[in-house]
Parts: structure tokens; C-alpha cells; sequence
């Protein structure tokens, strides 16, 4: 294993050892959610256990320090003036509300908040040139266009921006669309709060708030690195999942309350389908649970660093559950049944606008993304390098290697899943609801179960107490892991000759004329 | 909890178009549907009984918007019919050609919007995107990408531009490679199966008791195509037969068939094409002028008294026919028709469908009545 | 593609006038046989019928003949007197005998179920005798009266049902017997006893002239500005 001194340096506790206790009582002592506070202890040494740096141990008051406590200081000053900025700028907004919505109608929510600081002279698809000073734009921008034209370089994007009467969202070098949820986010501040006459207001009104702070809460204790996080309660899962099931009653209560057709059909097919799924989702849970030992997200990533295996590679079929279950859990496609749009118009948000619908909005995304980064934290080691012990070990390599900090893992890992979300939404057509629950009750709950049956025996008759299996305990999970790759490819393949040999099977164009004719048999 | 009735429309994104589907349901089934049509009643058949015969044609662009050559290519027919006009044999060719990228244009927008319905949102850009391509084609045909004036009563308007045949050519091979990528994002999927097999299940000689025709009764297993039974144009000429799917349960044909038979539909029309433009007389790379003895005929201004004519035609979604009825006498008599009556298919398949439709749940509901492909341009005339 | 030839057009008219001929020779439904006159001049079977022989009629065709779809009921309005535009001197389209005429377009498919799991494929070159398709144009003649009825085949064939819905709601003609007769394109909640295309109720507008130079029709003169008051 890897030497503690050169394990992430962006850990805050010194040791980092599988046992439960040791990590317990160092995360409680040493957590402090107002960053940048306590950066004295008593005995005089600095331990800083602000969100970005750590002392490593054997410095003592030295440039490292000198530098750890400015930086720090100066990131809460930048913090403390962008909330006073910008509750000015909210302030404004809202005064303003009616000036900026006609604006952004007339001009499009990104290209107004353009138009703030880029005087518009008359072009509307931002160029680069135009931010230039003294009037050169305009013929830096001839000039650029002519010899475009002349070199035969026509992008097509820049008239398609154009047409969209769009800014620079293709620009790679600007960010491109980095500003799109800002500018959405504006316009929903804007518009107006609709209270339909006779909805139910103090349901309807609740409703959002409970969706929107639950899901917030979630992101609370969900850990980003090796002590990022703002709350370690001692059974993290149990908790996060207690509030993961807030949400499907305020959806109900959203669609009830509406008194709209349209929305208590979503809210019902919601309650049913989230019920249906929260049972195979606690139960792989509780699976990944019984093989780490531990009900505390933070104690599970360790143990998958402790015993040098990723969970995926002990359960597969965990993670491949988990990974369903939760696609349903926050209802995007295939399985959105709840707010299909062909047939409910939004569903359960129908009634909604405005921020209120903004922020449930904003609480589907915040959901799906508590969701990819505990399929990072459950079976995908976490904040952990992959192959952190191996590389580890190869000198300087391994040293900037291991020094990459735990974040940067983490948000890679839960990317790459919201990457696989956002690849399945564009795939795959919707299922309709009783699709949906039958899958739910008749293959994922009977799956589920299997999955914890053999998670018990792993922990059970494998775990060693050190690590999976004789030896360096990569044979047990290389095993497992082969057997399910090849039965997930028997299986996804095996489906069509069968599907086609069932179902009279359709011909590309009819067979030869003459082959079966009226009048003659 | 208790039967309630919804109302689905006029504004709704599954309807194609704008018209109004109650439905009445009990829990997630759905026991009972009224259909209302008539949101875009544009009176066009007492329209035309104060237009000439020329001028009817671009009303009829505007019956059916999604398919507009053959609407007025449907009406032209009708309208020889009745004057008794000729019509030179490039000038079918060339009728021919647009019809069926029309065609292949319409069935594009259905599977844009038949998509969405079930759930994939990809596939509506696709079939846009590949859109363009035939209607770019077609404005270089008839001058605007939606609504032509191209056919005149004897003849064309004017004949294929210099080039057509060759970029027509190259589109088709790129969007057959393309038609095959959605075929595989479609027919691989189990998600798609899923939603489409056993759902909407109709009987072929349901289907044309009712009044159904086209994709979708072929879609039963039966070919049954106007283009033959009752011959117009040039189509014994091309390479290309009707395409027909096997009905697959006991109940009859479901939506997955009518899909099945639209995407081979597009590929025939596409042989079609080629094949036309292989033996369209006088070559596909001659460009005649306008009025010219090879793609137009002058016709006579009016029929005799009491003359009729009428003519069914295979239209994107099914045989439509235009009856004429009038003559005689002078401006004003003769040159107006009496009386123009159409008849859309999709008037007669809403009400067929919203029956079709009970009995199964509130999800299927835009799956079926999508697979049918509604227009309601030509709904409502 | 193979199409139905014209010889096997041209027998299956024949034969077909002939046995309606036969059939109803009494009742005073005559069948010809007709051309269209253009195109490849196709012929088709048009019939003359009595109004209130018509359900028997439909009867023979669906279940005898094999007539299994219907495409379309036209209705047609034939005033006695009729001013084109305002203004002209009417003309007379109808007669005391003719002053409404239902026209009933049918087709002969040909199609059954196929057995499942197989499709039909038809050869039309191969098709005989009952199984050629057949275009039928029907007639219903009606004298001058205020209130036309006509038996309904709703019954008969499915599709009639809205087409017969949609021929009262614009012409206001009868169907006796048709079940839930509805508005379907009008407004549902249309004054009864308006069915605009009626030849009572005018166009707007004329010509194109009308239409974009005097949409309010400021020029127009009044109906009846050339009588003496």
C-alpha cells in the first residue's frame, strides 16, 4: 500500500486506515462546516481544514502554511463579495423583472445577457471581433470574412447562430454554452408565479420546496474528496436515501394539488413508478453496504480502497441495477413516464411556472447528479485513483499521480456516468408506465434479492478480512467480472434471433409476384 | 378511482396538427373516445367553386400540408378527368418523380413526429435533417419548399433544372444508408418493440369497411395500392411494387407493422425515382421550356355541360379522390367547377382509430394514433 | 409495377353492368358503363338510382358484389335560380326534378384477411372475373324540396358514417337512420339549419381582385341597386 505521506495530500485526515473508528473519530473532530475558522488548534500547529488545502504533517509554520492561510483568506473574501454582488444583482432582477423579460422576448436570454457588456451595432451572432475597441471591429470582421471566403472556408455554424439569433455558444475558447443555465435561469426569475384558481395553494406552493431542499440536502453529505464534505452522520446511506424518498411526495403532492387531469395522471404514474423502483434500489444498496460493512458513504469508499477492489468488480450486477433503479428514481427517459410529453403535456409540472418550475427542473438535474456521483462513491471507488496502489508505486509518476486530488476522481467518475445518463436519454424511446412497473416488480426486485444473496456469501465466505480471496484478492473479482461480461454479451445478443423467430417477422419487400394469388390456391 | 374524461387538444404536443381527442378513462385505460375535428375548416371546397382550374391548385397544396404534391397532383387528375386534357409523357415522369419524393418527404415527417410520440427525441432531427434533402429537391422542382403549384392541368409546370437527376441521384444513395441507421436505432431497440408490437391491432377488412386505405391496410398484409388497381400515370413503367408487411397477431396488423411499412415504402419510392430517371423519354439531363410541347399540353379552358370527373389517387396516407362536378356555358360556368368535393383519408381514419384506441392504455394513445400518421390539413379541408 | 390492364377493366365493367342491370331493371336503377377521359381512360360503372331503392341497392353491391369500400358521399345543391355572382343574371342549375344530388363513390377491393402470419400478395395480372377492382360512381337524384332525405347505408359501411355526417353538416341533407348525426367540421354549436354549401349562401369573395383590392367590399354594389323602387 501506498505511503501515507504520499496519499492525497487533499485529505484531511492523516491516516488513512480501513477501520471504521479511527476514521470516525478524526472525520468528527476535524470537520468544521464554516470553512476557514479554525485554523489554530490548541497546541499551536495550524491545521487548516479548509476546503482546499491540508497541512501535511511535519511541516511547521513555514512558507506552505504562510501561503495555505492566505489563499484561504482570499477565496473567502471573494466568496463573501460575490453573495453581496450578487444578492444586489437578484435585487435588480426581480425590481427590473418586467424590463428584462420584455428584453430577453424581443432579443433571446442568452443574446440579451450578451448584449450587457457588447454594445450590438448591428450584428447579432457575436464574433470575436466585435469586442474590439475603437471601432475595428467592423473591419476586422470584413477582413476575416474575405479571406474565409477566399480560402473557401464556409462554417455553417455561424449562420446557424445567426439564424438562432444566438451568441457565441460554439465558440470552443469562450465556453461554449456555459452560459445557457444562466441565461435559463434568468429568465425563469422573470416570469410569473401562476397559482391556478382552484388548486389546492398551500399543497401546490409546498410542493417544490420540498422537491428543491431535499435534493439540495442530498448534495449536503454526499463526499467530494477525502474530507469535502458538510455532514458525515454515522449511517450517511440510510440517511441519503431517506431524503432521496422525500421527493416522490412532493411530486405527488405537485400533481395532485394542480387540479389538472393532465397532472394527477403524472403524479400518480410518479408515486407508483419511484415506489416501485426505491425497492430494488434500497436492496442493491443494502447489498453494497453488507460488502463493505458499513453504512457510511465515507467508509465504503475507504473499504474499496482498503480491500484494492472496486465494488463494480464484486457485484456488476449491483451496479448495473443501481444504475437502472436510478434512472428511474429521477425519471428520465426511457423511463420519464410521469412527464411524457406527448401525452401529458409536462405531467406532474404541468401547472408550474417560473422559478417554481425552475427550480423542479433544476432539482431533476441536482437528482441525477446526487445519483451519478453515489454510483461513483458505491462501486466505483469514489474519490479514489484507479489504480492507485500500482501506480502508486512507480516513483515521480506515481507521486503526481496520487497527487491528483480526490475531486477531480469524482467529479470525472460521476461525469462519465451523467455521460451514459445523458447517452440513454438520446437512445431510447419512453416505456410506457405498466412497462415500467412490471419491469420494476417482476425482474428488478427478484435481481435485486439475487444480488444481495451473493453479496452475503462474498462478505461472507470470500472477504478475508483483508482483502477478496487468497492471495492479492484479485482473482475472485477478475472472475466475477469476466462471467458477467460474457453473460451480459450472450444475453444482449441472444435477444433478436429469438425475438424475430417468435414474432411473424416482417419481409423487406413482398416476395416474388406470383407466389400466392387470389383465385388461384 | 371513477371514469373521467380527458380532453386531449386542440393544443396538445401528440396531436399532428390541431384537433381535439376526449377520452375517457378509467384509471390508466382508456373506455371511450370522441374525436373533433374541424379546428382549421378552411371551406375550400366552397372556395373553389369561384376559382378556375388553374387557380384550384395551389388550394389543394395547402389541403395537406406535409404532402403537398400529391394533393395537388390528386386534384389535376380529377381535373383532366373532367376537361378531357392530354397529357405528353415526360410530363408523367416528371409527375411521377415529385409524387414520390413527396412521398418519401411526408413519411420522413411522420417518423419525425411518430418518434417523439414514443419517446426518442434523436430521431425527430434525423428525419429533418434528411428531409431537407428531398425538399431541397423538391424547390428546385416547384420553386418553394412546402407548397409548389407544380403540376398544371396538362402538363407541368416546368421540366427537371439542368443537374436534378444527378443530385437526385446522389441524395438517394445517402439517405438510403441513412434509413438503414434508423432502421437499426429502431428495430434493435427492445424499448421501441416494446411500445410498438401488440398495440393498435387491426384487421385488413376492418380497416376497409371503415374507409381506410394505404400504408396502413397494407400494413395488414394485403398490398392493395391504387397505383395499380386503378392505373394512372406511369407506374407500370418503374421499377417498384407496393410495399406490405405481415399482419403479426391474430388480431390483426399493430403499430409496429405500419412503421415497418412505411420504411419500406420510402426505399421503394426511392427505386422508383431511380428508375424513373433512368427512362424518363427524352433523357434526364435535357431541360425542355415552359409551355413546351413535351411536358405541357394547353388544355381546354371548360368542360362540356354536366360533365364530370373524378380520380382516387394514393396519397401519402391512403386514396384520396376529388369528385368535379360542373360545365357548360360561359366564364363563370364553365370555367369554375360546380361543385368540388375531397375526400381526405384521414377524415375517415381519426374516428376509425379513436375506436381502435379503447382498450388500451393512455401511453398508447399517441403511439397509435401516430402510427396511422394523422394529417389534419386535409382532415379539415 | 403490374397493373390492372384494360381489358381486365373493360370485362369487369361490363359484366358488372350487366348483372346490375339485370337485377334491377324494375326498380328503375340503371347501370352504364362510363370512361374517364383522360389518362389511360380507365372505365368505371355509373349507376342512376332512386333514392329510396338505394339501401337495397347498397345491400346487393356490399354482400353480392363484393363492394367492400366506400370512398365518398358527395352532396350537390341545385337551386332552381342561382345568381353566380352578385349582381350577374342568375342562371338555372337545378330543375324541378334535380334539386339535389348525392353522388356515392364505392370501390371494389377485392381484399380479405390474410391468414396470420402470412401476407397477400396480390398479382394483378392475375386477377379475374369478381376479384378485378371497380370504380362505382352511384347517383341519387332528389327533386327541388326543402328538406332532402336519403335512406342511410351507415349500417352497411363503416365508412359511410362520417362521410354521411359531413355531407348534412355542409348541405344539410338527411340521412334517415344514421345514428348520432353530429356537426363535424362546422362549429358544433352552429345554428341549426346552417349548412354552407348550400348555394344560398354566397362566397365572399369572387375572384382574387375582391379578395386583396376591397377586402371590406366597399366597391360592391348592392344586389338590388339596378331595380326600380
Amino acid at each position: 500500500m501506498a505511503d501515507d505521506a504520499k496519499y492525497d495530500w487533499l485529505n484531511v485526515n492523516k491516516a488513512i486506515d480501513s477501520s471504521a473508528t479511527d476514521l470516525h473519530s478524526i472525520a468528527f473532530n476535524s470537520i468544521d462546516v464554516n470553512a476557514g475558522t479554525s485554523l489554530c488548534t490548541a497546541e499551536g500547529t495550524v491545521k487548516a481544514n479548509t476546503i482546499f488545502f491540508d497541512t501535511i504533517p511535519n511541516c511547521t509554520g513555514d512558507v506552505f502554511e504562510i501561503f495555505t492561510t492566505s489563499v484561504v483568506t482570499f477565496t473567502m473574501c471573494v466568496i463573501i463579495f460575490t453573495i453581496i454582488m450578487l444578492s444586489q444583482f437578484i435585487t435588480v432582477i426581480w425590481t427590473e423583472r418586467k424590463l428584462i423579460a420584455r428584453f430577453m422576448d424581443r432579443r433571446g436570454a442568452t443574446t440579451s445577457m450578451r448584449s450587457l457588456w457588447v454594445g450590438e451595432n448591428g450584428v447579432t451572432a457575436g464574433e470575436w471581433w466585435t469586442l474590439l475597441p475603437f471601432g475595428l471591429g467592423a473591419p476586422a470582421g470584413w477582413i476575416v470574412n474575405t479571406l474565409n471566403r477566399v480560402a473557401g472556408n464556409k462554417s455553417d455554424k455561424a449562420t446557424v447562430n445567426r439564424v438562432n439569433n444566438r451568441s457565441w455558444h460554439g465558440v470552443w475558447y469562450l465556453f461554449p454554452g456555459f452560459f445557457q443555465g444562466l441565461g435559463d435561469g434568468m429568465k425563469f426569475l422573470t416570469k410569473e408565479h401562476m397559482v391556478p384558481s382552484k388548486a389546492d395553494k398551500l399543497i401546490y406552493e409546498l410542493a417544490p420546496f420540498l422537491i428543491i431542499s431535499s435534493t439540495v440536502m442530498i448534495l449536503g453529505f454526499l463526499p467530494f474528496g477525502s474530507g469535502i464534505y458538510a455532514a458525515d452522520p454515522e449511517m450517511s446511506v440510510l440517511f441519503a436515501f431517506a431524503i432521496f424518498g422525500i421527493a416522490p411526495l412532493g411530486v405527488f403532492f405537485a400533481g395532485w394539488s394542480s387540479n389538472n387531469k393532465y397532472s394527477l395522471l403524472g403524479g400518480i404514474r410518479s408515486a407508483a413508478q419511484l415506489t416501485a423502483y426505491e425497492i430494488p434500489l434500497l436492496i442493491t444498496i443494502l447489498s453494497v453496504c453488507v460488502l463493505s460493512g458499513s453504512l457510511n458513504i465515507i467508509e465504503i469508499i475507504d473499504f474499496q480502497y482498503g480491500s484494492g477492489v472496486w465494488n463494480f468488480f464484486l457485484i456488476p450486477l449491483g451496479s448495473l441495477l443501481f444504475l437502472v433503479t436510478m434512472i428511474a428514481e429521477v425519471e428520465r427517459i426511457p423511463f420519464d413516464m410521469p412527464e411524457a410529453e406527448a401525452e401529458l403535456v409536462e405531467g406532474w409540472w404541468t401547472e408550474y411556472g417560473g422559478m417554481r418550475w425552475g427550480l423542479l427542473f433544476a432539482s431533476e438535474y441536482l437528482r441525477c447528479y446526487a445519483a451519478c456521483i453515489l454510483m461513483a462513491h458505491f462501486f466505483f471507488g469514489g474519490y479514489h485513483a484507479p489504480f492507485a496502489n500500482f501506480i502508486g508505486d512507480l516513483g515521480v509518476f506515481g507521486d503526481a499521480y496520487l497527487a491528483i486530488p480526490g475531486i477531480v476522481w469524482v467529479l470525472l467518475k460521476a461525469w462519465f456516468f451523467f455521460a451514459i445518463f445523458v447517452w440513454v436519454r438520446a437512445a431510447f424511446p419512453r416505456i410506457r408506465t405498466d412497462q415500467i412497473l412490471e419491469l420494476g416488480w417482476k425482474y428488478l426486485l427478484p435481481l435485486s434479492l439475487i444480488n444481495l444473496a451473493f453479496a452475503f456469501i462474498l462478505r461472507l465466505y470470500v472477504f478475508d478480512g483483508n482483502t477478496w480471496g487468497p492471495g492479492s484478492g484479485m482473482i475472485i473479482p477478475a472472475v466475477i467480472t469476466i462471467v458477467s461480461l460474457i453473460l451480459f454479451v450472450v444475453l444482449s445478443v441472444d435477444e433478436d434471433p429469438d425475438w424475430e423467430g417468435q414474432r411473424m417477422s416482417h419481409t423487406r419487400t413482398m416476395t416474388p409476384a406470383g407466389t400466392h394469388t387470389i383465385g388461384e390456391d | 378511482m371513477a371514469e373521467m374524461w380527458i380532453t386531449m387538444g386542440p393544443q396538445h404536443p401528440m396531436t399532428h396538427g390541431l384537433w381535439t381527442l376526449r377520452v375517457k378513462v378509467d384509471g390508466e385505460t382508456v373506455v371511450d373516445t370522441v374525436p373533433e375535428l374541424g379546428y382549421i375548416h378552411r371551406g375550400v371546397e366552397k372556395i373553389c367553386e369561384a376559382r378556375n382550374f388553374t387557380q384550384i391548385t395551389p388550394y389543394c397544396d395547402r389541403l395537406c400540408y406535409a404532402s403537398a404534391m400529391t394533393w395537388a397532383q390528386s386534384y389535376i387528375y380529377a381535373a383532366e378527368d373532367m376537361l378531357g386534357a392530354e397529357v405528353p409523357e415526360r410530363a408523367e415522369y416528371i409527375r411521377l418523380i415529385a409524387v414520390e419524393m413527396q412521398r418519401i418527404a411526408s413519411h420522413l415527417m411522420w417518423l419525425g413526429a411518430y418518434c417523439p410520440d414514443v419517446g426518442n427525441l434523436t430521431v425527430f432531427v434525423w428525419c429533418l435533417r434528411d428531409r431537407e434533402l428531398f425538399l431541397d429537391l423538391l424547390q428546385e422542382l416547384g420553386g418553394s419548399r412546402m407548397h409548389y403549384n407544380f403540376p398544371r392541368v396538362g402538363g407541368v409546370k416546368r421540366d427537371l433544372p439542368i443537374g436534378f437527376a444527378v443530385r437526385a441521384r446522389a441524395k438517394i444513395e445517402m439517405f438510403l444508408k441513412r434509413l438503414h441507421e434508423y432502421e437499426m436505432l429502431l428495430d434493435e431497440s427492445t424499448i421501441f418493440l416494446v411500445r410498438t408490437q401488440g398495440v393498435g391491432a387491426c384487421k385488413a377488412e376492418d380497416m376497409i369497411n371503415a374507409g381506410v386505405t394505404g400504408p396502413n391496410v397494407r400494413a395488414a398484409g394485403v398490398n392493395y395500392d391504387v397505383r395499380w388497381a386503378h392505373p394512372y400515370s406511369v407506374y407500370d413503367q418503374v421499377d417498384g411494387v407496393a410495399s406490405v408487411e405481415k399482419a403479426s397477431s391474430n388480431e390483426g396488423s399493430d403499430c409496429y407493422d405500419r412503421y415497418r411499412v412505411r420504411m419500406t415504402e420510402m426505399i421503394e419510392s426511392c427505386n422508383m425515382i431511380i428508375s424513373a430517371l433512368d427512362s424518363i423519354p427524352g433523357g434526364d439531363e435535357t431541360h425542355y421550356n415552359k409551355k413546351d410541347e413535351m411536358i405541357y399540353i394547353k388544355p381546354p379552358i371548360r368542360a362540356p355541360a354536366g360533365q364530370n370527373g373524378f380520380h382516387h389517387f394514393e396519397d401519402s396516407r391512403g386514396e384520396s379522390t376529388f369528385y368535379l362536378a360542373g360545365g357548360g356555358g360561359k366564364k363563370g360556368r364553365g370555367e369554375f367547377p360546380y361543385r368540388m368535393s375531397i375526400r381526405s383519408p384521414m377524415f375517415i381514419t381519426i374516428p376509425y382509430v379513436a375506436k381502435t384506441m379503447i382498450g388500451y392504455k393512455v401511453a398508447d394513445i399517441p403511439a397509435i394514433m401516430g402510427s396511422f400518421d394523422p394529417c389534419i390539413g386535409e382532415t379539415d379541408r | 409495377m403490374q397493373i390492372i390492364s384494360s381489358e381486365q377493366n373493360l370485362s369487369a365493367v361490363k359484366v358488372a353492368v350487366e348483372e346490375t342491370n339485370k337485377r334491377f331493371e324494375e326498380a328503375g336503377i340503371t347501370a352504364e358503363s362510363c370512361q374517364h377521359r383522360s389518362g389511360r381512360k380507365y372505365s368505371f360503372v355509373h349507376i342512376n338510382c332512386p333514392p329510396n331503392h338505394w339501401v337495397s341497392l347498397a345491400k346487393w353491391l356490399r354482400f353480392e358484389q363484393g363492394v367492400d369500400y366506400l370512398s365518398m358521399i358527395t352532396g350537390i345543391h341545385f337551386p332552381l335560380e342561382f345568381e353566380f355572382f352578385s349582381g350577374q343574371p342568375g342562371y338555372n342549375p337545378g330543375t324541378p326534378e334535380k334539386g339535389w344530388e348525392v353522388i356515392v363513390h364505392l370501390t371494389r377491393k377485392g381484399i380479405k384477411n390474410p391468414k396470420v402470419g402470412e401476407q397477400t400478395i396480390i398479382n394483378p395480372t392475375k386477377l379475374t372475373g369478381m376479384d378485378i377492382p371497380l370504380e362505382y360512381q352511384i347517383s341519387l337524384v332528389l327533386p327541388q324540396t326543402d328538406e332532402p332525405i336519403i335512406p342511410s347505408v351507415q349500417s352497411i359501411w363503416d365508412g359511410a358514417d362520417w362521410n354521411e355526417k359531413e355531407t348534412w353538416d355542409l348541405l344539410g341533407i338527411e340521412f334517415e337512420g344514421h345514428k348520432n348525426m353530429m356537426r363535424v367540421l362546422n362549429p358544433h354549436d352552429s345554428p341549426p339549419g346552417f349548412h354552407p354549401l348550400q348555394k344560398q349562401h354566397k362566397i365572399r369573395y369572387h375572384n382574387h381582385n375582391e379578395m386583396y383590392d376591397d377586402a371590406q367590399g366597399f366597391m360592391r354594389k348592392p344586389l338590388d341597386s339596378d331595380k326600380k323602387k
